[in-house]
């Protein structure tokens, strides 16, 4: 972020997790209003990244972009804030879960098993313990090839990062404990 | 105008369940390519069973290396070759210079062997797209084969049911059918329920056209999660004649198309069947479209039909636009079924169900010349079906008639609004 609390568009697309070409495709479309200034000097504010957080959480709930405008339109900064920060929907498992439980069950696949035991353990030691790659991971090493690290906010100051693929049992343990953790921090803050 | 409807006929009978159809007619807006695509995030099967060796396996290794040089790097890839046993031979990458360079080297190193577990590398290949899955982008597995499905998961409806889960969740699958010894019904089914494409190969020299065309078409894709929802009255029953999903709720029908390029023009027949009414009253179904990213305009239109005596339901005009499509869609469908009664040696069926369409377009094709050539149509294929045909010439006509329901040109590509 520079002094003035404004963001490049890449700053603005990693903080909301998308890609530079959503944020401008959002642009075009309506659904972001257009940054100030033009080109590489182009600046978001923090209204842009509370909107793209919103449209990104209402999209993971399936709702069509009309909607998701619709929804938007005529809505404050901290009406926003209070939808971006309230409890998401439980959301139908991934298509990453299907399919890891699906290929699990399989023979031949044992190498995802045996990832997601040895991942376990080392999620439940704490999050100190495995710190995540920064940044864009580099082409990881023969042995992890099949894992990816997933972010998960729990509140704006605090993240979980876990390793994929889990089995099914795995990931029912994570939301519970995204759940717990959630209620706790939101205790804290009161 | 996204979404343009036109009804047959306007009357109904007061006394007896009507069937009436609905043309409807979804159109792509035509979008520039300047950098606000939605990025590709694709994988590619290949099958290197060894029945891929001679010509067909390095024309497919080829051809994805022709299609990995339209990506840019906001895009992603994976490679992923099987016979019985499955391997990423490229695992996930983003699509920079190097990683294609490297993707280069390790395609040359595939070499056909063993039998062919289709299902596992399918599945394998969507896992690398779901790897890197972002709700904003192309989201697609390409799968390529010459061969059935001979090892590991291999019944149909099971991998059609994970091709359906998988689209739920964002991962569609486009299928590519090599030569005369694929399965057909297989690969098509995964299509169809996996939101993706079908290509029909003839010849192995096509693969590289029909990969590029199919990643051309994944980089030209404007609107994704496209439903058509139609809604009337309880009792109104709502059906589509083609091979799109449908998932019917308490007061409305979704119809799911497949993802639309820029400029494609989709159409489908909507078949309602009315319930009995009274003569002058009158009953209305809404058709809209939406899309997730709302680039189509979902207005709602709306249809009404009136109910009448017998007489003047015979006398009524009718739409010979929406004839024609309803014509073409019953034909497509039939001789569908008569290739699997061809597959059964069921000869005689296959002839008595065609004849059976064509006597129905006979009685309603009048002067119209468009529909009497269909009808000529119909009577060559019935001649055709009542004798063994080659499995190449089964390979043909269910590829045409899987292009047709889908609104698909003869290539199995889209079609697209004429350029202005």
């Amino acid at each position: 972020m520079s002094p003035d609390g404004t963001y490049t568009i890449g700053e603005l697309a990693d903080l909301a997790d998308v890609t530079p070409r959503t944020v401008r495709y959002y642009v075009a479309q309506g659904l972001l209003s257009s940054p100030a200034g033009a080109g590489p000097g182009a600046r978001y504010d923090e209204d842009h990244l509370r909107r793209l957080r919103l449209i990104r959480r209402l999209q993971s709930e399936h709702l069509p972009l009309a909607e998701i405008r619709r929804r938007l339109e005529g809505m404050t900064p901290d009406e926003i804030e209070a939808l971006v920060t309230s409890e998401p929907a439980p959301a139908p498992d991934s298509a990453l879960d299907y399919l890891d439980a699906l290929l699990v069950h399989r023979s031949g696949h044992q190498a995802s098993a045996v990832l997601s035991r040895q991942a376990w353990p080392s999620l439940m030691r704490g999050i100190e313990s495995s710190p995540p790659p920064s940044g864009r991971p580099a082409e990881p090493p023969q042995v992890i090839e099949r894992s990816q690290w997933d972010r998960i906010q729990l509140d704006p100051d605090v993240e979980l990062h876990v390793r994929r693929p889990l089995s099914r049992i795995q990931n029912k343990r994570v939301e519970r404990l995204v759940e717990l953790a959630r209620q706790i921090l939101e205790e804290d803050a009161k | 105008m996204t979404l343009s409807i036109r009804q047959d006929r306007e009357l109904v009978r007061a006394t007896y369940r009507s069937h009436r159809f609905v043309l409807a007619t979804v159109t792509a807006p035509t979008v520039e390519p300047v950098g606000a695509r939605p990025s590709v995030n694709l994988a590619f099967v290949i099958d290197r069973s060894g029945s891929m060796a001679g010509a067909k396996l390095p024309l497919a290794k080829d051809a994805v290396d022709q299609g990995l040089r339209r990506l840019d790097p906001d895009d992603r890839f994976a490679v992923v070759a099987y016979d019985d046993s499955v391997d990423a031979v490229v695992q996930s990458t983003s699509a920079s210079p190097e990683a294609v360079a490297n993707a280069r080297r390790a395609l040359s190193a595939i070499e056909p062997r063993g039998s062919t577990n289709l299902g596992e590398g399918w599945l394998t290949g969507c896992r690398q797209v779901a790897l890197s899955q972002r709700a904003d982008g192309v989201d697609r597995c390409l799968l390529l084969s010459d061969g059935l499905a001979n090892v590991g998961m291999t019944d149909r409806d099971e991998l059609a049911g994970h091709a359906a889960e998988l689209r739920r969740r964002g991962v569609t699958t486009t299928t590519f059918g090599i030569g005369d010894d694929f399965d057909e019904r297989l690969m098509q089914l995964i299509a169809e329920h996996g939101g993706g494409n079908f290509y029909y190969i003839e010849d192995a020299r096509q693969i590289p056209d029909c990969i590029t065309s199919e990643v051309g078409e994944a980089l030209d894709i404007v609107a994704r999660g496209v439903v058509i929802e139609v809604s009337g009255p309880p009792h109104l029953e709502i059906d589509a004649l083609g091979v799109m999903p449908l998932d019917r709720r308490s007061d409305r029908t979704l119809i799911q198309l497949p993802d639309l390029v820029s400029g494609q023009e989709l159409s489908l027949v909507v078949r309602l069947t009315f319930p009995y009414g009274q003569d002058g009253d009158s009953i209305a179904a809404a058709f809209s479209v939406s899309d997730r990213t709302a680039v189509l305009d979902p207005s709602v239109a709306t249809l009404s039909w009136r109910y009448a005596d017998a007489a003047a339901n015979d006398a009524q005009p009718r739409d010979r636009i929406v004839d024609r499509a309803v014509a073409a869609a019953f034909g497509a469908r039939v001789r569908r079924e008569a290739v699997e009664l061809q597959r059964r040696g069921d000869y005689e069926g296959a002839e008595r169900a065609i004849r059976g369409v064509a006597r129905r377009v006979r009685a309603y094709a009048g002067n119209d010349p468009e529909l009497r050539a269909q009808v000529k149509e119909l009577g060559a294929a019935q001649v055709a079906f009542a004798a063994p045909m080659a499995v190449h010439e089964l390979k043909i006509q269910h590829a045409q008639t899987s292009y047709l329901l889908r609104s698909k040109d003869a290539m199995g590509r889209s079609r697209r609004q004429p350029p202005q």
